[in-house]
């Protein structure tokens, strides 16, 4: 069990680093999915089976599922199909493929050997967890929906088109900024009074 | 959850109504006065809901929250704050073409990450707390979106207080590894009978001292500031300045006191290297600016140094020390970026030192209040910021701390310096502009009654201090 647990978490500290420094999105993203997977793994040897399933269906599910569509949704037009289809060639699925081969490999040998292996710590099942949570951690289920709240809310009127003001479409080609194209985000080097 | 526990929380509580409240009465009526009456209301009633809370401290709601005097005083602080801010925001978005209403949601749900942090005394509902606090200040930094500007301080916050929250995570999680449990005083157990402190809590400890000092903005985590300062809307400056902060030194004094964790000796230097380098760098790099909010983004920068003076002075001293202080700089910087907004027209905030120049003679009441602020700032007797760093001193000197003493004294007289070249341009009477060169906004009389209670609030305490003394050393005996 212990060996499944370190061959796991080296998995996920590689592709976290592969996420991190990939500089193409889609293959960052087929990394992370690893990663997940793999943490997924490592909830799992801990005696966490129940934390395991949600990892799988709620990040590497859901939210990646989230994640490829923006990044596809995105990108429109004739160039970027072309692009999204060098992105995808066959070359950047072998490192993401290997990884997961290795997780499937354990999954397997666990499955194999059900039963047999004892998890070093007393599991955690859902029932355990929805005690916890609706008991004395009430408070901070109330709290994260206050947090989604705020987030909501920001997301709300940061992400919204008539965030421009109250004026048309139309007259937003008269501002300077984000109409013009090129960087949000200025650099510090050439503000008006010199950043320190 | 017992009817006491209810009662305790009932701030918390009208707090949270008053969010949802006016995020559905924005959804059936957009108005925007009605919205800010609405949120004045609400933490109107959180600030009375203090009295009943009071009766039944302190008490430990669930294994997240103790609601003890030392949580109530703070929440008192950060609903009074935040009213100041709701109210100086009016006249401010007034002004500005955007969406107006939402701002209050958020504003009113960052107060409520503050009143979690201040009351948090579980690694969980920390975290929480400043998450709510994080995501809604990303939000806010970026409120007006017409402005290049805001959304870099938006998307800069978001960058490093992301970073800054995983490094707090992973600390916390190397504290909870070694010792087991996630409550600050049961941390105490572990760490005191264990003798000498195990490497893993040394390293969680030092992890946490980084996220820590990302929110404290103090040297070498404070890179963020002057541009977050800058670029975010002057009332959301107002309020990373003065309840974002005030609500992360409550929770430092918290975590560290009754967690054992200041009984380290490497916790104590560590701190010791950050105060003496966030006054001296923060005073030195404030002095070459000539943006009004870097000014004060690297002000508050030293600020927090002297605060931290007064947390490793240690003792029920150093805490009531570094309250009051923190007090006088909420009221003190609320005042100065509410002069900012009031002054700030709707293409650009009146940052520039220009703006200022023969203020005096074209707006005297504001210009009056405006330097009583920056007296304060840099702690000129009568005003409430002079008590502040008398007691951080005496603090100090209480506990022989009489390096840091030195370094605060001549970071102080650095400090006035660039603080009084603000002052010397608002008196100026050369290259007065007039208002067809630089039209001054006619200030809103919400935002100015707002501005000059807080002036008065600000000399009250600086020539009164004893009522608000009295609370404050009720309220650090909580944490004993």
């Amino acid at each position: 069990m212990e060996a499944i647990f370190y061959i796991a978490a080296i998995v996920a500290v590689l592709a976290t680093v592969l996420t991190v420094t990939r500089l193409n999105p889609v293959h960052a993203l087929l990394y992370l999915t690893v990663s997940l997977l793999a943490v997924a793994v490592v909830f799992y040897t801990l005696g966490a089976p129940f934390m395991a399933a949600l990892e799988v269906v709620i990040y590497a599910g859901a939210i990646m599922v989230l994640f490829v569509f923006v990044v596809m949704l995105l990108n429109l037009g004739r160039h970027t199909v072309d692009l999204e289809r060098s992105w995808l060639s066959p070359g950047a699925f072998v490192g993401p493929a290997i990884l997961a081969a290795i997780l499937v490999g354990e999954v397997s040998y666990l499955l194999a050997r059900s039963g047999t292996l004892t998890p070093p710590v007393a599991e955690v099942g859902p029932h355990q967890v929805a005690l916890a949570l609706y008991g004395p951690y009430l408070l901070g289920v109330e709290l994260a929906s206050f947090l989604l709240l705020g987030a909501l809310v920001g997301a709300y009127h940061v992400g919204s088109r008539r965030a421009q003001g109250r004026t048309t479409v139309g007259s937003r080609s008269d501002r300077t900024g984000l109409a013009s194209g090129g960087d949000l985000v200025r650099t510090g080097a050439d503000r008006p009074s010199g950043a320190a | 959850m017992s009817s006491a526990d209810f009662t305790a929380l009932l701030p918390l509580i009208v707090l949270s109504a008053t969010s949802v409240v006016v995020m559905l009465a924005i959804a059936f009526h957009r108005n925007h006065r009605l919205t800010v009456l609405l949120s004045f209301a609400g933490l109107a009633l959180s600030f009375w809901a203090l009295w009943p809370a009071a009766s039944v401290v302190p008490l430990q709601v669930t294994p997240l929250l103790v609601i003890d005097r030392f949580s109530l005083y703070y929440f008192g602080l950060i609903f009074a704050a935040t009213a100041a801010i709701v109210l100086m925001s009016y006249g401010y978005l007034e002004r500005h073409d955007v969406r107006r209403e939402e701002f209050y949601i958020l504003v009113l749900v960052a107060a409520l990450g503050c009143c979690v942090l201040v009351a948090a005394d579980h690694f969980i509902s920390f975290f929480l707390g400043l998450e709510i606090l994080s995501v809604t200040l990303y939000a806010l930094s970026a409120y007006l979106t017409e402005r290049e500007i805001s959304l870099e301080a938006g998307m800069k916050y978001l960058v490093l207080a992301a970073a800054s929250a995983a490094f707090l995570l992973f600390g916390m999680a190397l504290v909870y590894a070694s010792t087991g449990t996630m409550a600050f005083p049961q941390i105490a157990n572990d760490l005191l009978s264990g003798g000498a402190a195990h490497i893993w809590v040394l390293a969680g400890v030092a992890f946490m001292v980084t996220g820590f000092g990302f929110k404290l903005a103090v040297v070498p985590f404070h890179l963020w500031t002057p541009d977050v300062y800058q670029g975010a809307p002057a009332p959301v400056t107002a309020l990373v300045a003065s309840i974002s902060k005030g609500a992360m030194f409550a929770v430092l004094l918290r975590f560290f006191y009754q967690s054992g964790a200041r009984d380290l000796h490497s916790t104590l230097l560590i701190f010791a290297i950050i105060a003496i380098a966030s006054m001296i760098v923060g005073n030195l790099l404030a002095l070459f600016q000539n943006n009004v909010k870097r000014i004060l983004a690297y002000s508050s920068i030293a600020h927090l140094g002297y605060l931290l003076v007064a947390f490793e002075a240690g003792g029920k001293m150093g805490a009531a020390a570094g309250t009051f202080y923190l007090t006088a700089y909420v009221i003190t910087t609320l005042g100065a970026f509410g002069v900012i907004a009031a002054l700030s027209s709707s293409g650009r905030d009146a940052e520039d030192i220009e703006d200022y120049r023969g203020l005096f003679w074209r707006r005297p009441v504001i210009a009056t209040i405006f330097t009583a602020m920056l007296f304060s700032l840099a702690g000129i007797p009568l005003t409430a910021g002079f008590l502040g760093k008398f007691y951080t001193v005496a603090a100090g000197a209480s506990s022989a701390l009489w390096s840091m003493i030195f370094v605060l004294v001549v970071a102080s007289v650095i400090g006035v310096f660039y603080y009084l070249r603000v002052v010397i341009a608002i008196f100026a009477t050369e290259n007065v502009p007039s208002d067809a060169e630089r039209p001054l906004p006619a200030v809103h009389a919400v935002g100015g009654a707002t501005l000059l209670a807080l002036a008065v609030v600000l000399i009250w305490l600086g020539v009164f201090p004893h009522p608000v003394l009295d609370a404050i050393h009720k309220a650090v005996s909580g944490l004993f």
